[in-house]
């Protein structure tokens, strides 16, 4: 089962390119995202085996950590697969331009999965550098001067942050030379055997490079560039999906150090940086003037809770993977509705944008609802997992963290929710946009999924999604 | 005959940074990738022969010939101009360069000291090497420097990698490979479609996107 998931992507990829066709393009993107939807679910409910065939078994494992990063995938590539067919009839794209955003989108769902299942450090960094390659096509895809600057950063800036961390590997195998492999499982059985100073060394170039494909301050430069450039099922990926397989990398190196008495050292690190994104975001997100621009930044607020519950024992992971699956549904969802605010109002800037309840009503309700998920309001699992993580903070004996951790959490809120409330309820001045087009359904139907997960969820978490959470969590002892 | 030829390759990066013409440059990459091929080679015994052959082939084939020879054709395409132009002087340039590599062996000779089993030369050379190609890319002005820094960065990292005897799975080695020699053809397309877009190859052109 495993390989078909790694495989499926690729083959249909394949099938794009050699066919360029509208509707072999659309259903390549929906078949694949069904497939790896279908089976990341019938693993979590054991229909499938999740073991790989005996060969890739070293290579290729899912573990609880690993299924609960592809579940999140899975259901946000569906939702941007969704969106796509609408973008792509919008925008009117040649079929040969639109198998190359398929073949391409692909491809980088399929180096991500690579990431989420890697059992050796090295090939997890080869995965990690080619979701990299794959994804700057796909920001680049409408070839505007601006689109073309933010693909360029996003991909020199990404290639230099892992080439650090491939210098990190490097020292780590230097100091590991008594385990003699990269794999997991033997760096985590051997790992009081490696030499705690090379080990801290490596540490800390890997978390350079890693973070600056998490785009946690201060290596954050490409990602509000990536993100407000790119077209929106792509932000949505973006933000929902690829910055969480970097995270689960750090974690997995992080259990490393974990496992040789060197938390305290990693977790001051992790810990200093996820309070700095937070700064940051609660600067940036004051004065942006840009809604896509906005929703980044409030993307490396969301990393830098991530980090800080990382380093937060285990309440703080349980809400750290409560958080992720969280943030990554309610991202896509505001990326791919702010590709209807865009279609709408053909501006990115906040000021152009008024009154979108009266224009156009179901986006102007997806905006502000998706934009009170993000802020953590109580229905939401967000609002739970910030409360688990402040419960986390006076768990591990550091209360006080939560007086930096509400101020900054609170400026960003208030950023958002001004420029939003300005965006949806100011009147909208007629004469410049008179009309607003009704959009097709498909511009719709992924937005409202995503947020009645999150609703129900948020209402009543399953049972078997509260196990899931807790195994996943239980990764890091 | 190892020390020598990793002291020639540490004098190759004293020579960039002297260098003002864009094709020395290339031509420095290039040598460095043959320097790499021949530490490759005397090195030899101690591997099986699929590693050798394939390390092999990325010195010579991928770092010595195919991308030196595909970065030189884009630059006699485009037909830039033929300086670096730095943001800094020559003078300083060079005197930032050495103070690298005298960091870069200070802190190799005490990590040798600690550590016992580190080849200072190696680890000195490579560690210099990666910190000057993240200086050179700071400090100049070409979006095509920017490339050839990276591609120096890659040389100064595989450097590194061969003074861990420990060696990656095939797997592995493939992968970092291709992602490689991708990301160079895709930096070199993202240049091209720079040049045509802006006129001029400055960075300074892409200050667009900001706050």
């Amino acid at each position: 089962m495993l390989l078909l998931i790694v495989a499926a992507p690729v083959l249909l990829a394949i099938i794009t390119l050699i066919k360029p066709h509208r509707v072999i393009n659309d259903s390549a993107l929906l078949v694949g995202a069904g497939i790896i939807a279908l089976f990341s679910i019938g693993i979590w409910c054991g229909i499938f085996s999740p073991a790989g065939p005996r060969w890739l078994d070293n290579y290729f494992r899912l573990d609880a950590i690993g299924l609960l990063f592809l579940l999140i995938m899975a259901v946000v590539f569906l939702s941007a697969a969704i969106y796509s067919v609408y973008y792509h009839r919008e925008q009117k794209t040649s079929p040969r331009r639109h198998s190359f955003y398929a073949a391409s989108m692909l491809l980088f769902v399929a180096a991500m999965i690579g990431v989420i299942l890697s059992n050796h450090l090295a090939l997890l960094w080869v995965f990690i550098e080619a979701t990299t390659l794959t994804s700057a096509v796909l920001i680049n895809f409408e070839q505007k001067k601006s689109a073309l600057e933010a693909a360029w950063k996003y991909i020199f800036i990404c290639s230099v942050g892992i080439a650090l961390a491939f210098v990190g590997i490097i020292i780590l195998s230097m100091g590991a030379k008594s385990i003699g492999s990269l794999f997991f499982h033997d760096l985590y059985a051997g790992a009081s055997q490696i030499n705690p100073f090379w080990l801290k060394m490596s540490f800390a170039f890997i978390l350079v490079g890693f973070g600056t494909k998490i785009g946690v301050a201060p290596i954050h430069a490409w990602l509000p560039d990536a993100h407000s450039e790119a077209p929106s099922p792509v932000s949505a990926l973006l933000s929902g999906t690829l910055l969480n397989t970097a995270f689960l990398g750090l974690i997995r190196v992080q259990e490393i150090l974990i496992q040789a008495n060197l938390s305290s050292f990693s977790n001051s690190l992790i810990r200093f940086i996820g309070f700095l994104s937070l700064f940051i975001s609660a600067v940036f997100m004051t004065n942006s003037k840009n809604y896509k621009r906005m929703l980044a930044y409030s993307s490396i607020e969301n990393m830098g809770i991530l980090f800080i519950g990382l380093t937060m024992g285990k309440t703080g992971l349980f809400a750290a993977m409560l958080h992720t699956g969280a943030h990554s549904f309610a991202k896509s969802a505001l990326f791919l509705t702010s590709g209807n605010i865009l279609h709408l109002t053909r501006s990115k800037e906040i000021a152009q944008v008024r009154g979108l309840l009266r224009r156009e009503p179901l986006t102007g309700w997806l905006w502000i609802v998706a934009i009170l998920v993000i802020a953590g309001l109580p229905p939401f699992p967000t609002f739970l997992s910030k409360f688990l993580l402040i419960k986390a903070f006076f768990e591990s004996g550091m209360g006080w963290l939560v007086v930096p951790f509400f101020l900054f959490v609170l400026i960003v809120i208030f950023g958002m929710m001004r420029a939003a409330v300005s965006m949806v309820f100011a009147d909208p001045d007629s004469h410049s946009h008179p009309t607003s087009p009704r959009l097709s359904f498909l511009a719709y139907l992924p937005q409202i999924l995503l947020l009645v997960f999150l609703l129900s969820f948020g209402a009543a978490i399953p049972d078997k999604l509260v196990q899931l959470l807790s195994e996943a969590a239980k990764f890091l002892q | 005959m190892t020390d020598i030829l990793i002291i020639l390759f540490g004098t190759l990066m004293l020579y960039v940074f002297a260098a003002s013409r864009i094709e020395a440059f290339i031509k420095t990459l290039s040598l460095q990738g043959l320097i790499l091929f021949f530490l490759v080679v005397t090195d030899i015994r101690d591997m099986n022969w699929i590693n050798s052959a394939f390390l092999v082939l990325e010195t010579l084939v991928v770092k010595a010939i195919a991308i030196p020879w595909f970065l030189l054709r884009t630059i006699r395409r485009n037909e830039i101009g033929r300086e670096v132009e730095p943001y800094i002087s020559q003078f300083y340039s060079l005197m930032i360069a050495s103070a690298i590599f005298i960091f870069a062996f200070v802190a190799a000779f005490w990590a040798a000291r600690v550590e016992g089993d580190i080849k200072p030369l190696y680890f000195g050379v490579s560690i210099s090497m990666i910190i000057a190609s993240l200086f050179l890319i700071v400090t100049r002005k070409r979006i095509i420097t920017h490339i050839l820094c990276f591609m120096m960065l890659e040389n100064g990292i595989f450097l590194l990698s061969l003074s861990v005897a420990n060696e990656m799975p095939m797997l592995v080695n493939l992968g970092v490979l291709l992602d490689l020699f991708v990301a160079v053809f895709l930096l070199v397309i993202f240049f091209n479609k720079i040049q045509s877009l802006y006129d001029g190859s400055h960075i300074d052109v892409l200050t667009q996107l900001k706050d």
